[in-house]
């Protein structure tokens, strides 16, 4: 079924026929697809290409779920959103975005959407989606189920909370309440069920929002380090490898967006920092572990069996140089001549040497980083 | 602190700091960074709370400073001023020093050095060997002076120099002192240092600059990161008396990252003198206007090449650019650039206080002065010499060093680091000399002196170097980027037996190409441990080659560690130390090795028993005959 305003009449002039679903979406090639998908999935699907003819078509056509994309010309899809419990608050609400705006899909899960769809989606998705909505639908067009209707289907936008963790434990412990309330009733029961792992899979999805978040910042803080070292500087652009030296020292190794920054604040080429990076030895472009080993392999150490050392440290902690292990706890590095020369054959860790280390005194120093590090992990 | 206007406010300065020190007796700790590695912090932090304790504080000091050189003994104490010197001394021995020797005047006879021959104590520091036949001149100030006090250089003459070069000298006076003293440069190519000042101040473009290098890239070596480290305010006078005389207002101190201690210590020193007024406008009222920005290398050995690290200074990759013009004429930023090594600006300061006769009478004609060495490799005694140039390699080694370990058979001796060559014991009456030591295919270079005996492959010793510098070559000329590698090639396959005769011919012909075609030093001299070892120990290269033996067992690929089932008693020692798991217990309690898991670490043959000495290592052919 599809809808246009100059076909309204015909389609729904006195006998509105129902829909199961109703898509709200202006791109006619996403329309089709949910339609057919839906039609094969034994749904009856309507579509509608604004707000407009959208909200007209929920009116007539009652459906238990409504798709709505966020970014429509006309009305905005939040708009939509907040309409349509007023035409029938049993209407079950999933939203549509096409552009990665999880912040705003967030935002349309606490103003009353069920769900939210990620373009592109697998049909298995939507119609995962869609038999979910249908089963709420109809667990709220049951009378008993009126009761709970402020915790079922918000009828108003909730009000607005800063930390989106609050909302959740909010309608977390309405549950628990439902619980103890001792509800016999099997649908209402059913209902609460249901909530219940919604309300997990929105923990976990927010749990991603708020990994993002903490990813998003860490960036921001690294390109403040960065803004920082540069203004240290005196924003010289000789000062090139000192302010990447610094970098390297305060962030363990050189990401590539720290680069791309300072490539921009500079005013240097990112290709001419890049071959910087990759010329001097002390430069590292990959993440490297807390704790870096240095085996030195000068002259001195050589003679006395600085390879024999590093063969034994390499076995001992499963890592060839160069390599960092898994935890991203040790680096193991070789370097030529840390000028400790008397003290040969030497092994670094940290920056402090250690002459000709014996396997036990080895494994009790790995063995003792590698437990602080579990203690902070824990911490 | 206000700035000191003049030379008369220096001297009043000096006196009143000596007259407030008074006749204190003293603790000096070495906190180089070896001393550091066995606990010299502890210690010294041991030394104050004991002297607090005994109430001591008004008439002993404890002082941490720079190396004193005779690392393998560490952590040195010496009491000052008997001189009094003990060895290997530990937290747990400070309460005894403390209260024998400071309170009571006696000695803690085991920590004194014991002579290996007579077996005597030696009490004084002067009189241990080690320090007996070395000349100790530009080290002498380490065991001294704190590095990061001002205070301490000022009180052993510090400045002095700086002071009678800027108000009783012109700058060609300098110029000429040290074209008199006959100073020649002491990062290893053996360049005049004063023909060099002399080209830098008559060039006519301005500004014009004065560098030190402290990239010490030569693996080996590490004279210049303990000067820098015990000693930096000798170097910055250096800088500033070498500034003067060229003609520049600003200058450069580039040092190795990996020397966290001298970059650390460098900085101090510098804000202290600036603090005092022997850097920035004006300089004790002289006029002269001089000031010093430290740059930190990121680990590149071809960084340490003169126009590479101007090119580093500059903030680009560190590359070595053609040399049509000196970069004492066109350098930095394509201005005059003066570049000297730690050790030539630490002459400076010495030379103009003592004079160019004083210095000319050490050493030899062609090479004058003294010349640090880190002597290390299989020696008894490694650490830091100072010996007036012209000093026999042999007394270095037999007389200073106190040979090689464990009865072992002196076999060579490697100078000039990745630049130098091996020396055979033929050559060991050699006197150090620029001259002398490039004439037998080595070279003065830095002054890195690693000792090999018996147990040391030369194979793998050329191997190692052309390895090493394979890995630092730039890239940027062809002849050393392809040629260090054929020959990294090449020599791989020699050590892992699969090396041919044709190999060996290949070898010099790439050398004779590299030598000359090559852009820059690096390249040029690369060559020197290969011919060498070509020259001097070519039986035992053959024997790589047609016996595939490694006759000092080395080389992995020839060797294989094999458990005599004989001899084994089945103590397991071997087993559970093996990193590799590699040991198995057989039915009969002997251990056997798995040749597949082995990583021939020698582990095995280290922690096997002495009575046992069931471990051997054994050509590797035999062993897989045998088997």
């Amino acid at each position: 079924m599809y809808l246009n305003n100059n076909e309204e009449a015909t389609l729904f002039g006195s006998n509105p026929q129902h829909a199961d679903v109703v898509v709200i979406d202006d791109d006619d090639s996403m329309c089709e697809g949910c339609r057919q998908t839906l039609e094969a999935g034994g749904f009856r699907a309507a579509v509608a290409r604004n707000g407009n003819d959208g909200l007209r078509l929920v009116r007539h056509t009652r459906p238990h779920v409504a798709l709505v994309d966020l970014k429509m010309p006309g009305i905005p899809g939040l708009e939509v959103m907040a309409k349509i419990p007023q035409i029938d608050s049993s209407i079950v609400i999933v939203v549509i975005t096409g552009h990665g705006t999880i912040d705003t899909a967030v935002e349309s899960m606490k103003i009353g959407a069920f769900d939210f769809l990620t373009k592109p989606f697998d049909p298995e998705r939507l119609l995962e989606t869609v038999q979910r909505g249908i089963k709420l639908s109809e667990i709220r067009k049951t009378p008993a189920s009126t009761a709970k209707e402020t915790m079922a289907a918000p009828k108003q936008p909730m009000p607005q909370k800063v930390d989106k963790h609050e909302v959740l434990l909010e309608g977390l412990a309405m549950l628990m309440h439902g619980y103890e309330a001792g509800l016999e009733r099997q649908d209402v029961l059913n209902e609460l069920r249901y909530l219940e792992s919604e309300a997990k899979y929105h923990a976990e999805s927010l749990g991603q929002v708020k990994k993002r978040e903490k990813a998003i910042l860490d960036i921001i803080n690294q390109l403040k380090v960065v803004d920082e070292i540069i203004e240290k500087h005196g924003f010289r652009k000789n000062a090139l490898i000192q302010i990447l030296l610094d970098i390297q020292a305060r962030l363990n190794w050189l990401p590539r967006h720290t680069l791309k920054w300072l490539s921009a604040r500079l005013g240097v080429s990112l290709a001419e920092i890049n071959t910087i990076a990759h010329f001097y030895g002390a430069f590292s472009l990959e993440p490297r572990g807390r704790h870096t080993i240095e085996v030195c392999l000068g002259t001195a150490c050589h003679v006395r069996g600085g390879t024999d050392l590093l063969a034994k440290i390499s076995a001992l902690l499963g890592l060839k140089a160069g390599e960092t292990d898994t935890q991203q706890i040790f680096t193991l590095k070789t370097v030529h001549c840390l000028g400790c020369c008397a003290l040969a054959p030497v092994m670094q860790i940290d920056g402090k040497p250690y002459s000709n280390p014996s396997l036990d005194q080895m494994k009790k120093l790995f063995a003792s980083i590698q437990n602080e590090e579990e203690l902070v992990c824990r911490n | 602190m206000s700035k000191l206007k003049s030379p008369g406010e220096l001297e009043a300065l000096r006196h009143e700091i000596q007259s407030k020190r008074g006749a204190k007796q003293m603790i000096t700790v070495c906190s180089g960074t070896g001393c550091l590695a066995c606990g010299a912090v502890e210690l010294t932090a041991a030394f104050i709370r004991e002297i607090e304790k005994k109430e001591l504080a008004h008439k002993v000091e404890v002082r941490p400073t720079g190396c004193h050189g005779f690392c393998e003994r560490g952590p040195i104490v010496v009491i000052l001023p008997q001189k009094i010197c003990y060895l290997r001394a530990s937290v747990e021995d400070v309460a005894e020093i403390v209260e024998k020797t400071l309170i009571k005047g006696e000695l803690v006879d085991r920590l004194l050095y014991e002579d290996p021959e007579t077996g005597k104590r030696i009490r004084y520091v002067d009189d241990i060997p080690f320090y007996k036949h070395q000349q100790r001149i530009l080290l002498a100030g380490n065991v001294l002076i704190d590095p990061t006090n001002i205070w301490d250089y000022l009180a052993v003459g510090g400045y002095a120099a700086l002071a009678k070069a800027l108000f009783e000298s012109t700058p060609e006076e300098i110029i000429d002192i040290v074209k008199e003293s006959g100073l020649r440069g002491r990062g290893g190519g053996g360049f005049p240092t004063g023909v060099k000042w002399e080209t830098t101040r008559n060039a006519s473009a301005k500004p014009k600059y004065a560098i030190v290098n402290a990239d010490e890239g030569d693996p080996g070596a590490y004279m210049d990161r303990s000067l820098l480290e015990g000693n930096p305010h000798g170097i910055i006078e250096g800088l500033i008396i070498g500034a003067y005389a060229i003609g520049a207002n600003e200058g450069f101190i580039y040092v190795r990252r990996e020397y966290p201690l001298a970059c650390k210590n460098t900085r101090i020193a510098i804000e202290q003198a600036r603090e005092y007024g022997f850097l920035g406008t004006d300089i004790l009222g002289s006029g002269f206007d001089f000031d010093i920005s430290v740059h930190h290398g990121a680990g590149a050995f071809v960084s340490g090449e003169s126009s590479a690290l101007m090119n580093a200074i500059e903030g680009r990759v560190g590359e070595p650019r053609p040399k049509y013009v000196h970069t004492s004429v066109k350098g930095l930023w394509d201005k005059p650039s003066c570049l000297n090594n730690v050790e030539t600006w630490a002459n400076i300061p010495f030379i103009v206080t003592k004079g160019a006769g004083w210095f000319k009478r050490m050493g030899t004609p062609g090479s004058t002065g003294t010349k640090i060495f880190s002597l290390v490799g299989k020696v008894n005694n490694t650490g830091l010499v100072e010996v007036p140039m012209g000093m026999s390699i042999r007394d270095i080694i037999f007389k200073i060093g106190a040979g090689i370990p464990g009865n072992k058979k002196f076999k060579a001796v490697q100078t000039g680091g990745p630049s130098g060559g091996v020396l055979p014991e033929k050559l060991l009456d050699l006197p150090v000399d620029f001259d002398e030591l490039t004439k037998a295919g080595s070279m003065m270079g830095s002054g890195g002196m690693i000792v090999m005996d018996e147990d040391t492959c030369m194979v793998d010793t050329a191997r190692y170097y052309i390895d090493f510098l394979a890995h630092e070559s730039c890239g940027k000329c062809v002849p050393c980027r392809e040629g260090l590698r054929q020959m990294l090639k090449i020599l791989n396959r020699i050590t892992r037996g699969e090396g041919t005769m044709e190999d060996i011919g290949l070898l010099e012909e790439l050398c004779s190409v590299i030598k000359v075609a090559s852009l820059c030093g690096l390249g040029q001299s690369s060559v020197n441990p290969v011919m060498s070892v070509l020259k001097y120990f070519g039986k035992e290269v053959e024997a790589h080659v047609k016996d595939k033996r490694c006759p000092a067992g080395v080389c992995k690929n020839l060797i294989a560690f094999h458990i005599d089932p004989e001899k084994c008693k089945g103590c397991g020692l071997c087993a559970k130390n093996c990193p590799a798991n590699a040991i198995t217990k057989t039915a009969d309690k002997v251990h056997v090795i798995d040749q597949d898991l082995c990583i021939k670490c020698g582990l095995c043959i280290s922690v096997c028993p002495e009575k046992f000495r069931a471990v051997e290592k054994v050509p590797a052919f035999q062993f897989q005959n045998a088997v």
